[in-house]
């Protein structure tokens, strides 16, 4: 699992690349942790070449929009493919997040 | 009971009071009025006895004095016939007859005038002073009393024989009421010379009248033959009035008539009875002549008197008539008030009757009853039927499919009808509500016990019997509180070993235990509560386990067993009433799920090893040709599952074991997941809501949610001290 991190102007993309899975959730938590601080801002969340998303990565998504929400920024989640979304449509995350 | 006797009761009502008492009032009349009559008449008749009996004694006695009076004069007669002849020997004869006979109070010979030369009058008298009782002599001939005028001289030389005078006042003598008895007397030539008298007192004769009582203000009264009042409880009526005088007396037309009546009936001699009112008084008249005087003696009674005692006893009659028929109309007007309160306990008992009907349709809907409940599954058959002894039933079943368990139970309220089935609606919610998210029955039992036992203030209790059947692994637990053992049909006939936990309700915060069974292929279980094997017949015969036992038969069905069972009992306890609710809950366990083929992965509880299961299912869906985005749900639901046994079953630093085993059945491949961690229950989880804001979400359970939500089946159960989870997915 890889993380690229990418700032423009007035937003920050986040490259999610690979499986976020159980084993994956603890380091990309940690690559995405600084995000927090930009959190007031835009974060585009590109997973357009994210295979797999589990309950705990999806924690991570939850914790940022979390942090969004206290800090008024927005998050975009971009280009999931169909499993994923499907997974979204389950937990409710589909309403949770600009899916772009 | 029913509506339409009620109503024409209530109509009758009135007019039966009222008939009843007319009835009453007719009979008791009628025969008061029969029982009158008949007394009347008697009464009459018999004062009519009294009367005439008084009035012969009276005349005897009067008559017997007058006899006295004649024979006395008779004898003196021919001595006076003599004596005629000798005027100075006249005076001895009258002096003799008055000292010799008491009744007679004076005498005279009266000459005829001018039967001696030289006397035109002559008539010596003696008389008895009535005071002294000294005997006087009185000559009778002066111009002023002119003897020969007399009634008493005229009469018997007229009638050449007795007579017996007009009552009258004797003035010249001794002034009192008499009467005198006169006779001619002829010399020897056979000429009439002289009128012998004998003067009577009536001073006797009022004794004897007076005497005459035939009731109390009944009096006696002697009447001459002119009509004059001789002798009469009145002293002032005597000789003052004659009943003619009386009739005129009368102002009224009709009282003047009957005293004419009366008096002309005196007058000529007659005896008999008349009725004479007088000032609206009626009195009854009993009159008798006498011979020779010519005196009518009569006995007057008031009406009142004769049938005084009548009059008592109808007055009392009455009274008894008025209190009877009080009585009467008390007895009905109570009897009524009771028609009214039984009317209200019947419509009463309508309007609970038609409610327990609705209560047993709500009842009835409670607990499932569309057979078979779960026509596509072939691993089970399974029927239930419930029959109440009275119109709600203090029995239940109940059972519904949850994660792969068949949730069941069956249980007996104490007691019967409405506050029984009260109590069974309430166990079967809490059946409903605590197996939502417990598993284990008994924690089920243990929680329902709780809370039927803080309510309990009637103390009813319940029998219970409360299984979970792991479907696919076949594995019952179950718990008993203090239900008969169900029978359990593995190939024998075995009851099922049950522990004597207590019934539900009676005390609080026990702890249930719970048991376990495995059911095998073909394996069943036969639930019923006491109403089958205690109904009783007439002979008081239970139907008992062995006739239960003999009914069982493991190539039957579900329905057949219960449609078979039920008919037994019926024709057992034939015409006598079933006393119980009858329930019954059969259960065929027919799992085969013979799979193509198994694996197995055994991993601990370190996130690490997580690689591992990710490339034991990516084999499995590779070897299987399983669609990659379907092998992907699996590999997310597995490894859910997995990451929270890692997490949480065991301790941090103890290392504990995972075993994953995978099955691929004919339409499904299924993970069954083994820890023998801390016992947990995803399935008894709450969901998570999804519809929740970012900041109100919890961070946490969104695993379980993803796993649940993925597969087709989840179920737990826990077996030989290990969690064991069973993930299905049809594919």
């Amino acid at each position: 699992m890889e993380v690229e991190i990418l700032k423009q102007e007035n937003s920050v993309t986040a490259k999610l690349i690979g499986r976020l899975d159980t084993i994956a959730s603890p380091e990309v938590a940690k690559a995405l942790e600084p995000l927090k601080e930009v959190a007031d801002k835009k974060i585009i969340l590109d997973c357009s070449q994210m295979e797999y998303i589990s309950s705990s990565g999806l924690r991570i998504f939850l914790s940022l929009r979390k942090e969004a929400t206290i800090k008024r920024g927005t998050i975009v989640v971009k280009d999931i493919n169909e499993d994923i979304r499907k997974v979204f449509m389950i937990t409710g995350f589909l309403n949770l997040f600009e899916i772009a | 009971m029913k509506n339409g006797v009620l109503d024409r009761l209530k109509r009758w009502r009135p007019k039966t009071t009222f008939l009843l008492v007319l009835v009453a009032v007719i009979s008791l009349e009628a025969t008061a009025l029969v029982q009158y009559f008949f007394s009347n008449d008697g009464i009459r008749k018999e004062a009519f006895l009294r009367a005439e009996g008084q009035l012969d004694a009276t005349t005897a006695k009067i008559m017997d004095i007058v006899n006295q009076v004649e024979a006395a004069v008779r004898n003196t007669e021919w001595i006076a016939s003599w004596a005629v002849e000798n005027p100075d020997s006249l005076g001895a004869v009258s002096l003799r007859l008055v000292k010799d006979n008491p009744v007679i109070v004076g005498s005279t010979i009266a000459m005829v005038p001018g039967y001696y030369k030289k006397k035109a009058l002559f008539s010596p008298y003696y008389f008895q002073e009535p005071k002294t009782k000294q005997v006087i002599f009185k000559s009778l001939a002066t111009p002023e009393y002119d003897y020969p005028q007399q009634e008493w001289f005229k009469k018997p030389i007229e009638l050449s024989s007795g007579y017996w005078s007009e009552p009258y006042i004797d003035e010249g003598g001794g002034e009192i009421l008499m009467t005198t008895y006169s006779v001619p007397i002829t010399d020897r030539s056979g000429k009439i010379a002289a009128v012998l008298t004998a003067d009577v007192s009536l001073d006797w004769l009022t004794e004897i009248i007076e005497g005459v009582q035939v009731y109390q203000n009944s009096f006696g009264l002697l009447i001459s033959r002119g009509g004059q009042i001789m002798v009469a409880p009145s002293e002032t009526l005597i000789m003052k009035k004659s009943i003619m005088e009386a009739a005129e007396s009368k102002a009224n037309d009709e009282d003047r008539e009957q005293f004419l009546r009366l008096n002309k009936a005196l007058l000529s001699g007659e005896s008999g009875t008349m009725q004479i009112v007088e000032n609206g008084v009626k009195n009854d008249v009993y009159f008798s002549s006498m011979d020779k005087t010519g005196w009518s003696i009569s006995v007057v009674i008031p009406d009142k008197e004769v049938y005084k005692g009548l009059r008592r006893v109808s007055w009392l009659v009455k009274l008894m008539q008025v209190l009877g028929l009080s009585m009467i109309i008390l007895i009905i007007r109570l009897a009524t008030k009771n028609l009214h309160r039984i009317q209200a306990i019947n419509k009463n008992k309508e309007r609970m009757e038609n409610e327990l009907h609705i209560g047993h349709e709500i009842q009835m809907s409670m607990i499932p009853k569309v057979f078979p409940p779960f026509p596509e599954r072939e691993d089970l058959d399974l029927y239930a039927s419930i029959v109440p002894a009275k119109e709600v039933s203090g029995d239940l079943y109940d059972f519904y499919i949850r994660d792969e368990k068949l949730f069941f139970c069956v249980g007996d309220v104490s007691g019967k009808g409405v506050p029984a089935s009260l109590v069974m609606s309430v166990t079967r919610s809490l059946f409903r509500s605590i197996s939502a998210h417990e598993t284990l029955p008994d924690a089920i039992v243990s929680q329902m016990n709780n809370s039927l036992a803080d309510m309990n203030e009637t103390n009813m209790f319940v029998t219970f019997f409360c299984g979970v059947l792991d479907m696919p692994s076949g594995v019952l637990n179950y718990c008993n509180a203090g239900h008969n053992a169900p029978v359990f049909l593995n190939g024998k006939m075995d009851v099922l070993p049950v522990l004597p936990n207590l019934p539900l309700g009676i005390i609080k915060d026990m702890a249930y235990k719970g048991q376990e069974v495995e059911f095998k292929y073909d394996d069943s279980l036969f639930i019923y509560t006491d109403g089958l094997t205690e109904a009783e017949n007439l002979n008081h015969e239970q139907f008992g386990e062995e006739r239960m036992k003999a009914m069982l038969h493991p190539r039957r069905s579900a329905q057949e067993h219960l449609q078979i069972m039920q008919k037994a009992v019926e024709d057992f306890v034939g015409g006598a009433a079933r006393s119980d609710d009858l329930t019954m809950l059969f259960i065929h366990y027919k799992n085969i799920r013979p799979h193509e083929q198994n694996w197995k992965i055994t991993i601990h509880n370190n996130l690490k090893e997580m690689g591992l299961l990710t490339n034991f299912i990516k084999d499995i869906a590779k070897e299987k040709k399983i669609e990659e985005s379907v092998a992907s749900n699996i590999n997310l639901a597995v490894e859910e599952a997995v990451s929270n046994i890692i997490n949480y079953a065991y301790d941090k630093d103890y290392v504990g074991r995972i075993d994953i085993e995978a099955f691929k059945h004919d339409d499904s491949l299924e993970f069954v997941l083994k820890d023998s961690g801390k016992p947990f229950d995803p399935t008894a989880r709450a969901e998570v809501d999804t519809t929740l804001k970012a900041e109100e979400r919890k961070i946490g359970g969104l695993g379980i949610h993803l796993y649940k939500s993925i597969m087709d089946s989840v179920s737990y159960t826990r077996k030989d001290n290990m969690n064991i989870l069973s993930l299905i997915k049809k594919i």
